[in-house]
């Protein structure tokens, strides 16, 4: 995302990703994830159809909607569900009765290793009744049947433009952008060409009114600082993660919830905490992947501290939260109980075995030269330096008021109005000016 | 219960209606009747847990008396003899010890067969709907928002805690800006000393871009909020085990011993956990045992911190699950479900009926016996004493006498 010639791809593959949100907590493959990863890449801005087809087939979603457990005579309806609800129609548009019959058309659909395969004899080859249509559909044609229909170029249409363009839509706007879709025939790439080309999109209600996701905001703040490579510190997924949204981890099969619901108090605290991050490196920064850190991993590092200490296997694994004698909840003493199935001291040697085999990540922090950046713009003033940052950072300009206070930061900091002249030791007051911009509610807005 | 405050309360009661008691009031006293007029002269908190992914009722409280329940669920129906027995009818999942705990101490209501009309088996549209208590239609803001703004119309800071890394749909408030957090620990700005005040800062915004002035809002409840809520977390310290997973109810605890002003909170089960479609048995159990044990753990602590008296925490999931078992050893989305109230000021015990596991929906479902707004009545009226509730939930419903 960060260096790939071909951004508008990649967005478009972070767009069907939560789309066709598939969690690798579930799936346990990360071959598979990447295979799917590959698929949204490569077929993401091409023709719907492929893609649905290519999607309700591939080894990662056969498995986190339960695929396996799909056969004739017992289907299981999770797929036949989450294609109609989040996939392409939305709720509404067809009844339980509708779902049961496609359930019946995807049954035998399954993989083996990496690839597609259908189990002739657990696919129910006998008609269906799917939305108004009978006949002995497998999953293909259900697919068909759901492009045909009229709430689908819509729904598609919509969440497209939400992801692009703004949140607020009317319903007029939706369904000419439906029929826009379904004009092109479901072809995203020219659907995205009509769009972008439109008076809507440099309408003011569409200029800075969408939140960055946090994918985006590490993404966008990284080009804008003209980084070729993601750093290694901050952890790209930790820090995503803490901020709502680590890849291939979506929070549910609906995906991530866009908009306002990326902002909470707690996440734009944590939003600025980055920025603080890019600036100045943090030194007590521990890659997670060295170093169990979380709940879980703080009772991992004691029972680690227990056994180096002598003691045995039973003492070193009793829960540390329960020392002062209180009662003790179900949950620690079934841990604690058997011995033969001691899961802290499971976790504790599962934690030796994989440090052994993980392979470090580069913990390279971000070769910033924001002195390089200010003297190549031959920026005079911390006026000129805080209009700079400004139009490079922000989409709305900075209200007066906010704009004079950090000129005056900035001067405060220098001892001087000249810019040029303080160029020896400029690189931290220009760092604390970016991190106070990047800190800010407009910097979250797209 | 502590008589001091039964009597503060009686007194209370007793005063509002006639305003002579004024004149002998002492002073906190009369600072408590003046509060009264707005509805919140009492320090009571409601807790709300989310058992997000459609918690499987039958198999938390077991029908074991009723064989239709061992018919439908041959392979996955729990054994009677494996199971927590309460009464001659019912029995707890072996998984939830702690609930039994709070059962044995009078502490957990049973509402069965709560649900409503025409149910959705959507994940996210049930849980739309339990979020803004409106069935089949929904509304801009949460029935958890609507309670707030009706308590208080006056924005208040810290009103509502929603402690996630997202905000519910359920708290989203037209007056209040809910404090939402994950980790008490990083719920903090940082920054070099001569940037603080600068960070702090909150700009104004272009009077037509909404999204500008929310980001703003949220600023604004973050300052004001992080530093209480991270102090009140260093300052707690708890010998109760909450279990494995404690459901962010410790956090809880710090911010109502650190005399947070929050009434109400809200915290979930992440990740539609309770989505059992395969493969149920160990899981379920597991998943009911993180929540019995966190919520019994939490009744305790805020024992042991002498505060159990002012909070119940309410307990529902989107939907129950389908009665007849699937072919994945698990069970598919259904309707009508168990809710728990638990709570030092709870009067222990059943309340509503078990749908019949024979006269079932064209679904294979339950059928509702409790419209699930009549719960969240009962908390906002009985518990938190508010006479508001036909107000918030947008029509009367009867309230159950969960609460003492």
């Amino acid at each position: 995302m960060i260096s790939s010639p071909r951004a508008l791809e990649e967005k478009m593959a972070l767009f069907w990703h939560g789309h066709f949100a598939t969690n690798e907590d579930k799936v346990r493959d990360y071959r598979k994830m990447l295979k799917q990863l590959n698929l949204f890449q490569s077929a993401g801005l091409g023709h719907f159809r492929s893609l649905m087809v290519g999607v309700a087939q591939d080894p990662a979603m056969l498995t986190f909607l339960d695929a396996g457990v799909n056969i004739k005579g017992a289907p299981n309806e999770n797929f036949a569900r989450e294609i109609m609800e989040l996939f392409t129609m939305g709720v509404g548009n067809y009844s339980e009765q509708d779902i049961r019959e496609a359930a019946r058309a995807f049954t035998g659909w399954n993989y083996a290793g990496l690839e597609f395969k259908v189990n002739v004899d657990q696919h129910d080859a006998q008609e269906k009744e799917f939305l108004g249509h009978k006949g002995n559909f497998d999953g293909v044609e259900i697919i068909d049947i759901i492009l045909d229909h009229p709430a689908t170029p819509e729904f598609l249409a919509t969440k497209i433009y939400r992801f692009f363009v703004r949140e607020d839509i009317d319903a007029e706007l939706q369904s000419k952008l439906g029929r826009v879709l379904k004009g092109s025939n479901y072809n995203v790439a020219a659907f995205l060409e009509t769009i972008f080309l439109s008076r809507d999109f440099y309408a003011q209600e569409s200029v800075a009114t969408r939140i960055k996701s946090p994918v985006e905001l590490l993404v966008s703040t990284y080009r804008k600082l003209g980084l070729k490579q993601i750093p290694g510190a901050p952890d790209f997924n930790m820090q995503t993660e803490a901020l709502g949204q680590r890849l291939m981890h979506p929070p549910t099969v609906a995906g991530w919830a866009q908009g306002r619901s990326w902002i909470t108090p707690g996440l734009l605290l944590e939003r600025g905490n980055f920025a603080l991050d890019v600036m100045f490196s943090d030194l007590s920064f521990i890659p997670l992947d060295r170093y169990p850190q979380y709940a879980g991993g703080a009772e991992t590092l004691t029972v680690d501290a227990r056994i180096r200490a002598g003691l045995d296997i039973t003492s070193a694994t009793k829960p540390s939260q329960t020392e002062g004698g209180d009662m003790m909840a179900m949950s620690n003493t079934m841990a604690d109980r058997d011995e033969a199935f001691n899961t802290r001291f499971a976790s504790y040697r599962g934690w030796q075995m994989a440090i052994e085999k993980v392979k470090p990540i580069d913990r390279s922090i971000a070769a910033l030269d924001l002195t390089k950046m200010v003297m190549d713009a031959r920026l005079a003033t911390p006026d000129a330096v805080v209009n700079y940052f400004a139009e490079r950072f922000l989409a709305l300009p900075l209200d007066e008021v906010t704009h004079a206070q950090l000129a005056k930061f900035l001067h405060n900091e220098l001892g001087t109005d000249n810019v040029p002249a303080a160029e020896t030791y400029l690189e931290d007051p220009l760092r604390a000016l970016l991190h106070i911009i990047l800190s800010r509610p407009e910097y979250q807005l797209g | 219960m502590n008589p001091y405050k039964l009597n503060r309360r009686r007194f209370l009661s007793g005063a509002v209606a006639s305003a002579g008691a004024d004149i002998c009031a002492p002073w906190s006293l009369r600072n408590a009747l003046a509060n009264a007029s707005v509805n919140s002269d009492n320090d009571r908190i409601l807790v709300v847990l989310e058992l997000s992914g459609g918690n499987d009722g039958l198999n938390t409280v077991v029908p074991y008396a009723d064989d239709a329940y061992y018919r439908q669920r041959p392979t996955i129906g729990i054994r009677p003899e494996r199971l927590i027995k309460i009464d001659d009818h019912f029995g707890f999942n072996p998984g939830v010890v702690g609930f039994e705990r709070l059962w044995k101490n009078g502490e957990l209501a049973i509402v069965h067969g709560c649900g409503y009309e025409n149910p959705s088996f959507s994940h996210f549209t049930s849980m739309a709907y339990w979020h803004t208590g409106a069935p089949n239609s929904g509304n801009d803001y949460g029935w958890v928002g609507r309670l707030a703004d009706s308590m208080s119309p006056e924005p208040q800071l810290n009103y509502i805690i929603n402690i996630d890394t997202t905000q519910s749909l359920a708290v989203r408030s037209a007056v209040h800006n809910p404090v939402v957090f994950d980790e008490p620990d990083r719920f903090q700005r940082k920054g070099l000393q001569p940037a603080l005040a600068l960070l702090d800062h909150v700009g104004t915004s272009s009077s037509s871009n909404a999204t500008q002035a929310y980001l703003n809002d949220v600023a604004t409840s973050a300052r004001e909020a992080s530093s209480l809520v991270r102090n009140a977390w260093s300052a707690y310290k708890s010998p109760v085990d909450y279990g494995i997973a404690p459901l962010q109810l410790p956090k809880i605890a710090a911010c109502i011993s650190a005399g947070m002003p929050t009434k109400l909170y809200y915290v979930a089960f992440r990740n539609n956990s309770f989505d059992t479609h395969v493969q149920q048995g160990p899981l379920h159990e597991r998943l009911l045992t993180y929540a019995a044990d966190a919520v019994h753990g939490f009744i305790r602590d805020l024992e042991r911190l002498g505060l159990a008296d002012r909070v119940v925490v309410m307990a529902f999931s989107e939907f129950g699950r389908r009665v007849p078992e699937n072919t994945s050893l698990g069970t598919d989305h259904g309707a009508a479900n168990v809710m728990f109230v638990a709570g030092k000021n709870v009067n222990g015990g059943h309340y509503g009926e078990l749908p019949s596991l024979t006269e079932l929906d064209e679904g294979d479902n339950l059928n509702y016996t409790t419209d699930f707004r009549r719960v969240y009545a009962s908390a906002i009226d009985g518990w938190l004493r508010q006479r508001h509730a036909a107000k918030v939930l947008n029509g009367e419903f009867e309230t159950f006498p969960i609460f003492s």
